[in-house]
């Protein structure tokens, strides 16, 4: 268990903000770290991590202080234990896939390597510069780096908001079982609802440095008052107009699908917007796939 | 999308589903819903509740006396139609208010549907959405 409380004075866009935030995380939980930007998301990461002090503050990793604020305790990065995986991928571009692992596991036993190697898929790409591989394969090599020294918790900021929808779930299913198969405690940062709602047990929305709500995903997320059975949340990617009604195409998941509508709906629409599509349960059919 | 507001009068809940009257302007109008009130508290006599529905499951029938199994039914008057080529769209003002429906510009032609026309706009009980 990790128990977290932060404070500190930052500097937003908005002029200066408080973060006051406290939180506990169960061993093996995945939760997302949910808010506008310059919410305070990457300040926790960062104050986790050890990248950033906070004015005051404790973060206890079973029982273990990391940092008390109180009583001057204050453990550097490479004492805390977490994996961190950002947006960009910060591969050593010198180094083979093999290398930038094997360079972060230091002088550890080396068994680990070929094992996350195997967990993320990456035997016949392990002697390849990073340069040479694509914006997924890179992102599952600093995914196995961040997890060499088989830390307890693991952070990721963005990981995935630079790569297409494919490669995005593909690597979703990565970081699932990675989480699982070493029983990981996992804060992701993330603005995708789908992302959210598949990933993780539990989700914190900051806002202006608070956390203002903190449950399950789904109880959060989805909306819970219209009563039709048959409700996913997509976004919207294309608005045609025929006549008097609208064709709307919403992107739910990596499935594209046709909404008619009126144009009161489409009104308050545009392209981009997450939206909530919901039908009764008595109108969609079912037919078992080959 | 039509939204009405009414008041739940009553409902017949049996395993999952409810069958759930609302009170529309002294219109009963009826939903059937996979909820009942333990997985949903508003599910309740008394509830000031939406009525929710598409304008393409709206219905229209020529005249008052419509011998037919749905038991939604509004008459009224048609305020204002726009012809497409395909697809005409209706609006009908009802005691529980205007109702929007689409359908086809054949059907308004075969039934003479012009505005002033008497009509009766019917939803199917299935069709209709609760919201709070």
């Amino acid at each position: 268990m990790i128990e977290v409380s932060l404070h500190k004075k930052l500097m937003s866009a908005n002029g200066e903000m408080k973060l006051n935030t406290g939180f506990k995380l169960e061993k093996g939980e995945f939760v997302t770290l949910y808010g506008k930007s310059g919410a305070g998301k990457t300040s926790v990461l960062r104050m986790l991590a050890g990248l950033l002090l906070p004015d005051e503050g404790r973060i206890a990793m079973n029982g273990t202080l990391w940092l008390d604020t109180n009583n001057g305790i204050n453990l550097p990065p490479q004492k805390r234990n977490i994996g961190f995986v950002f947006q960009d991928y910060a591969l050593f571009p010198n180094m083979t896939v093999k290398e930038n692992l094997l360079f972060a596991l230091g002088k550890k036993d080396k068994s680990v390597v070929d094992e996350l190697i195997e967990l993320v898929e990456l035997g016949n790409l392990e002697n390849r510069k990073p340069q040479t591989l694509s914006g997924g394969q890179q992102q599952r090599v600093a995914l196995a780096r961040a997890l060499v020294q088989r830390p307890q918790l693991l952070m990721l900021d963005e990981p995935l908001s630079a790569l297409d929808t494919e490669m995005r779930i593909s690597l979703q299913d990565y970081i699932l079982r990675l989480h699982r198969e070493y029983e990981l405690t996992t804060i992701l940062v993330s603005h995708d609802v789908s992302e959210i709602l598949k990933m993780s047990d539990r989700m914190l929305i900051l806002e202006e440095g608070n956390i203002v709500k903190d449950g399950k995903p789904d109880k959060i997320l989805l909306s819970k008052d219209v009563s039709g059975k048959f409700q996913f949340s997509g976004e919207v990617i294309g608005i045609q107009k025929q006549d008097f009604i609208f064709i709307i195409s919403i992107l739910i998941g990596k499935d594209l699908v046709k909404v008619v509508a009126d144009e009161d709906e489409v009104k308050k629409l545009q392209i981009g917007d997450k939206v909530l599509v919901a039908s009764k349960a008595f109108n969609p059919i079912i037919r078992k796939l080959p | 999308m039509n939204i009405l507001k009414g008041e739940i009068k009553n409902l017949s809940v049996k395993d999952s589903l409810s069958l759930v009257y609302v009170d529309v302007e002294g219109i009963t109008l009826s939903a059937i819903v996979i909820d009942t009130p333990q997985t949903a508290a508003y599910l309740t006599p008394g509830s000031k509740i939406q009525l929710i529905f598409k304008e393409t499951e709206v219905i229209i029938g020529k005249g008052k006396e419509n011998h037919i199994s749905l038991q939604n039914k509004l008459p009224g008057t048609i305020g204002f139609i726009e012809k497409g080529d395909l697809l005409s769209r209706l609006v009908v003002d009802t005691e529980a208010g205007k109702i929007t429906s689409i359908i086809t510009t054949n059907a308004v032609n075969q039934l003479g549907l012009e505005t002033g026309s008497e009509v009766t706009a019917m939803i199917k009980t299935n069709e209709i959405m609760l919201s709070e």
